[in-house]
């Protein structure tokens, strides 16, 4: 039988009175979710066992779903919005990045939830301006923003992010032209190193890129390797679980663990399941 | 309480409270069993069904609204998406375009819908399907006609 099918969404709103009532199980609205193209909205529950409901049904991996109202194909369910983070269940969880955070990773996150400044009295960047020290290269900056990068997005493959920010980044810490070196002063320099590597980061980081800029300055202040700087970090932070030690932050294999992608990973939740 | 419960409980307060608002459409649950309900609905005017009243079968699973409820026609119809024998309806939202967003009153809805705009290219009544595919309108509005005079209307004392 070929499309026989009615208007949907005004068939169900004259069904169900409430104005904020979840069109599945048409009671109030619990754990508020929406799909991420049309952007109607369900329970979290009723939609993602619906979601469960229709891949089980086809033998290969979907990874899309019909909106139950307009029929619209979506990705993904986007729920816990608590207005500024918001998490997101993938259709098909294997298809899309369910990348494994490594500690190290789960640390560097750590870092952006606890309050910037803590290091401030160890590392400092506006020393750093003016002792001119960033003129010299430092190796370690592509390996650690790479670590950074993925804990941020929560995804493997960010080679090219990297290699865009680092590009910008070099290209900023060396502008090494006769005029600039003399009128601009150190303060100048700085801001416009912060314009710029955000402006590079944003697309990508999005509420995170202030904080980015701002730790990548740190560590290019402390002048360590990822190791020293890490044994730093983690003695300030009080993270003093034993599997985050010198190796973990080079070698990813140390006790991983699977996290759904969330966007953003909240401070009870990295530390409970230790 | 079970989610299939819930939901149905939630049907039929609405429509307890809408009772009139779709003239055309008698929805009532089973008294001991919310999981059996039938529907009395009216013929869509202009269409041979015009002026029957025909009798539906609900059957909601436990699973409900994940998965579809089983409609079946009680009043015996000609229509070529409809057994005649078992009162089965070929509809799309009863097997795989089933949405959980559908209600059995809007399921009811796409029932006379489908009565007012059959489909003779995936028949369940192939003599029915045949007289349409063949161009032969007259002769299926007859047969339809009559049996809607024979089995969906007072018998006239």
């Amino acid at each position: 039988m070929e499309d026989k099918t009615m208007n949907l969404t005004t068939s169900v709103s004259s069904d169900s009175e409430e104005p904020n009532c979840c069109p599945i199980c048409l009671g109030p609205m619990l754990q508020e979710s929406y799909l991420d193209k049309c952007f109607h909205k369900f329970c979290f529950n009723c939609i993602s066992r619906w979601t469960k409901v229709v891949t089980g049904k086809h033998h290969s991996p979907l990874s899309s779903v019909k909106c139950p109202l307009c029929k619209t194909e979506n990705f993904s369910i986007i729920f816990g919005f608590d207005g500024s983070c918001f998490q997101r269940q993938y259709v098909n969880e294997d298809f899309e990045d369910s990348f494994i955070l490594s500690r190290a990773h789960r640390y560097r996150l750590q870092c952006y939830y606890t309050e910037q400044g803590i290091l401030d009295d160890i590392f400092n960047v506006s020393r750093y301006w003016k002792s001119h020290k960033h003129y010299q290269p430092n190796s370690w900056l592509q390996s650690w923003l790479k670590r950074e990068i993925q804990a941020l997005i929560q995804e493997e493959d960010v080679d090219i992010i990297v290699h865009h920010i680092v590009g910008v980044i070099n290209a900023s810490l060396t502008r090494r032209e006769q005029n600039y070196l003399i009128k601009t002063p150190e303060k100048k320099q700085e801001e416009e190193f912060n314009m710029a590597v955000s402006e590079a980061a944003r697309p990508f980081l999005g509420a995170r890129t202030e904080r980015l800029v701002y730790e990548v300055q740190l560590f290019l202040a402390s002048g360590l390797n990822i190791e020293a700087y890490d044994a730093v970090y983690i003695q300030r932070l009080g993270w003093s679980s034993p599997g985050v030690n010198t190796q973990a932050s080079h070698s990813e294999v140390l006790d991983r663990t699977t996290v759904i992608p969330y966007l953003y990973i909240f401070d009870e939740d990295s530390d409970a399941n230790e | 309480m079970q989610a299939s419960r819930a939901r149905l409980f939630k049907e039929f307060k609405e429509v307890q409270r809408e009772r009139s608002a779709d003239p055309d459409i008698q929805l009532v649950c089973d008294d001991s069993n919310i999981f059996k309900w039938t529907a009395l609905i009216k013929g869509p005017s202009e269409t041979p069904y015009e002026g029957g009243v025909f009798q539906l079968a609900f059957a909601v699973p436990e699973q409900y609204p994940l998965q579809p409820p089983q409609v079946r026609f009680l009043t015996k119809i000609f229509h070529p998406n409809v057994h005649f024998k078992t009162g089965e309806i070929c509809l799309d939202i009863l097997k795989n375009a089933w949405s959980p967003a559908w209600t059995l009153q809007s399921v009811c809805r796409a029932i006379i819908a489908l009565m007012a705009h059959p489909e003779p290219d995936s028949p369940l009544n192939c003599d029915s399907g045949n007289l349409l595919r063949s161009g032969d309108v007259r002769g299926y509005q007859s047969m339809a006609r009559m049996y809607t005079r024979l089995a969906a209307m007072p018998k006239k004392g």
